[in-house]
């Protein structure tokens, strides 16, 4: 009697394994990742067993959503992290250590390098590449030709910016040459930044311990937007902007150049088809080129069940079908040996940023928040100051203290 | 012996509930309701920040105790203080603000007369305006290229280019206090109203008969007997103006260049921006202790005299 009750309770849970072993794991998104996100989702819960149940959080929120959640014990299985943070949240020992598996990957070598740095703590890895954006040049090709500038050919050096946004500026009326958004960090060290890489300098040295804004490349590149606001290139809008305007200005159709990202292709393409853009690299000082490599990494939330299923929702993505669903809503491939077939049947601009985003550079900080994407760190105060204050030598100064003071009292863990 | 005293006891017991026993139960449970309330939202929420205070404690991982380090971190910490001067400016700028509009206004729509209805109405409309979507109106409002007093001011040849409010700090911060006082002092009128009809005529009358004059009768009729509404409306005021953020937060973002950062601005950058929520536990207590002082000290100072009734 009793090895009938226990035969049957065993065959019961045979026969209950694979019920059991549909599953649901939750994740979540930050706003920017609304657009192709959902597509992705979608087609990975139609065609798998275990499933997937997506929540979007506002780009503000996500964090202290988290960081709350995490405390309380409901904090999702895994999420798309603004790779930047990678380092902050592996240093609280928030995520699971993904290592084994990430290494175990066939193309583990080709995902981009810019994310699995940041992904990686100590040695260990607890973030793989899930969307990207890399940051580009982008001209307004109708304004360009009305000012009799050559509208296939975008701007390759800092002159050639200047002298480009003059010229469109020179149209008088609403229209402007260049815009940026002035009171923004991270705007900046998206856009900015790069052209101070493709002449030779940084703001950070590699391992992130060291703030270098003494560089007489920053400098430069700082002089190159003081001119072009001097001249009354920039709608004085832009000295205000947190941000809210980046994409908008140039959508608008009044802007002749702005730095801007690979967003910007599929942005403009569904919801401004009327804009007739360019796209190129952000250059250097004499030539070159360099781009913020951005996006999204995605991290597993420490001690989650449901591990298989987010490693299968991660292979998923990882398949030619899921990086070309990325591509086509948003997100530039973050598997190189793909890349060029995910793109393949989209707007050949894609190709630029995607080159861009492959070559691209990712400062490395656990307190990146702090020193460059609070609307008031030190780096969003400099790049205010800079543009439009008087005193450039005493705000760089500042900067430089503040942001090593706050690198030095960063947790040491 | 106890059972002697237990019996002797419990018939006075018995007595008791029926009398003030009993009206003491009931009052408890009366106020029953108000005390869950006060505990759970108020005195809960408040140890645990006092219990945070104590610790490194970040918004993930693990937190560790560290007695009153985060305390002794504040008393070097230069932008908190900072920002709390910024706070005591704008809290006696705006207040002075408030109270030079509301009390005008008090005075206008306080008796009755052709049309007070729509004056009180129009005037107390903002005060039911949250904060934060005032904010974003007046961030609309504000805004160079497509707000409204820029390019208004531009477009009647005011200026000679559009001029962006928000980017230095004298036009970004009275423009902040001129939506404060738009939002406030409807509400501050209101109050003031009050303390205005609670006056007896028949005091202002004796004391015209008597030949004083309108200013006069304000000074020594008016305004000591309106003491305790403006100890109301002033502490209302404070209290709010001290704990200001979501206007700056909105409009400003703390800025031109981190001017405008208020003190519960910094504790929420430094609990969300840095993650730091034992030290912003901390601030916030010292906030807490400021804000009670300053209440205690304006209760005072407008207190009854002796003597007067």
């Amino acid at each position: 009697m009793k090895t009938m009750i226990a035969g049957l309770a065993l065959a019961a849970s045979i026969f209950a394994l694979p019920a059991m072993s549909a599953e649901t794991a939750n994740i979540w998104v930050r706003a920017d990742g609304s657009n192709f996100m959902p597509r992705i989702v979608d087609a990975f819960n139609k065609g798998h067993d275990n499933q997937i149940k997506l929540d979007i959080i506002p780009n503000a929120e996500i964090i202290p959503k988290y960081g709350a959640a995490a405390a309380g014990g409901t904090a999702p299985d895994a999420l798309s992290l603004d790779l930047i943070y990678t380092p902050a949240f592996s240093a609280a020992g928030q995520l699971e250590d993904i290592t084994d598996w990430a290494k175990s990957l066939p193309y583990f070598a080709s995902l981009s390098p810019a994310h699995v740095k940041t992904g990686t703590y100590k040695g260990r890895i607890y973030g793989l590449p899930f969307s990207a954006d890399s940051s580009v040049l982008i001209w307004n090709k109708k304004l360009f030709k009305q000012a009799g500038l050559d509208p296939e050919k975008g701007p390759a050096n800092w002159a050639e910016i200047e002298a480009d946004a003059e010229k469109v500026n020179a149209l008088g009326g609403d229209i402007r040459g260049f815009y940026f958004s002035g009171n923004c960090g991270g705007c900046n060290i998206f856009t900015f930044t790069p052209l101070v890489w493709a002449s030779g300098g940084d703001i950070l040295t590699e391992d992130g311990s060291k703030a270098t804004l003494d560089s007489p490349q920053l400098r430069g590149a700082i002089d190159l937007y003081r001119s072009m606001v001097k001249k009354d290139l920039v709608p004085s809008g832009a000295q205000t902007d947190t941000g809210s305007n980046f994409f908008a200005a140039f959508a608008a159709g009044n802007i002749g150049i702005s730095p801007s990202g690979a967003f910007a292709i599929g942005a403009l393409n569904t919801q401004y088809p009327d804009v007739d853009y360019g796209v190129t690299f952000l250059p250097g000082k004499d030539g070159g080129w360099s781009s913020f490599a951005g996006g999204d990494n995605f991290v597993v939330t420490k001690g989650t069940t449901k591990l298989a299923v987010v490693k299968e929702f991660l292979d998923f993505a990882y398949s030619l079908e899921g990086q070309t669903l990325l591509a086509k809503y948003g997100s530039l491939p973050v598997r190189g040996d793909i890349a060029k077939d995910a793109l393949k049947d989209l707007d050949p601009r894609y190709q630029i940023a995607a080159e861009a985003m492959a070559k691209g550079r990712t400062p490395y900080s656990v307190v990146f928040n702090d020193l460059i994407n609070s609307a008031n760190g030190p780096w969003n105060q400099m790049v205010n100051e800079v543009f439009f204050g008087d005193d450039v030598d005493g705000a760089i100064a500042n900067a430089q203290e503040t942001m090593q003071s706050i690198i030095d009292q960063a947790p040491q863990k | 012996m106890t059972t002697i005293a237990a019996t002797t006891a419990a018939p006075a017991r018995r007595r008791k509930l029926v009398g003030a026993g009993r009206r003491q139960w009931i009052g408890l449970l009366y106020v029953a309701p108000a005390v869950a309330l006060v505990t759970v939202f108020f005195i809960i929420p408040l140890g645990m920040t006092a219990w945070m205070s104590l610790h490194n404690w970040p918004l993930m991982g693990a937190h560790s105790f560290i007695g009153l380090d985060n305390y002794w971190a504040i008393l070097r910490d230069n932008r908190f203080w900072n920002a709390l001067r910024f706070t005591g400016y704008y809290t006696v700028i705006v207040t002075i603000a408030i109270f030079a509009v509301a009390f005008p206004l008090a005075l206008f729509i306080e008796r009755p007369r052709q049309l007070t209805g729509f004056y009180r109405t129009s005037f107390f409309m903002p005060a039911v305006v949250g904060f934060a979507s005032a904010s974003l109106l007046w961030s609309w409002l504000l805004n160079v290229d497509s707000g409204l007093f820029s390019p208004a001011a531009f477009q009647l040849g005011l200026t000679e280019k559009k001029v962006n409010l928000l980017a230095t700090f004298q036009p970004a911060f009275w423009s902040i206090i001129a939506m404060v006082v738009w939002k406030v002092a409807g509400f501050t009128m209101i109050i003031l109203m009050t303390g205005l009809q609670s006056i007896p005529s028949d005091l202002q009358e004796a004391a015209m008969i008597d030949g004083a004059g309108p200013f006069a009768r304000f000074r020594a009729i008016t305004l000591p007997l309106m003491r305790r509404t403006l100890a109301l409306a002033l502490i209302l005021s404070v209290a709010g103006s001290v704990l200001a953020f979501d206007q700056f937060y909105i409009i400003l973002r703390g800025g031109p260049r981190n001017q405008t950062m208020t003190a519960v601005y910094w504790i929420f950058n430094q609990s969300f921006v840095s993650f730091k929520l034992g030290y912003g536990a901390a601030l916030s207590m010292i906030l807490l202790v400021i804000l009670v002082a300053l209440s205690l000290v304006q209760l005072w100072l407008l207190r009854k005299p002796e003597g007067v009734d």
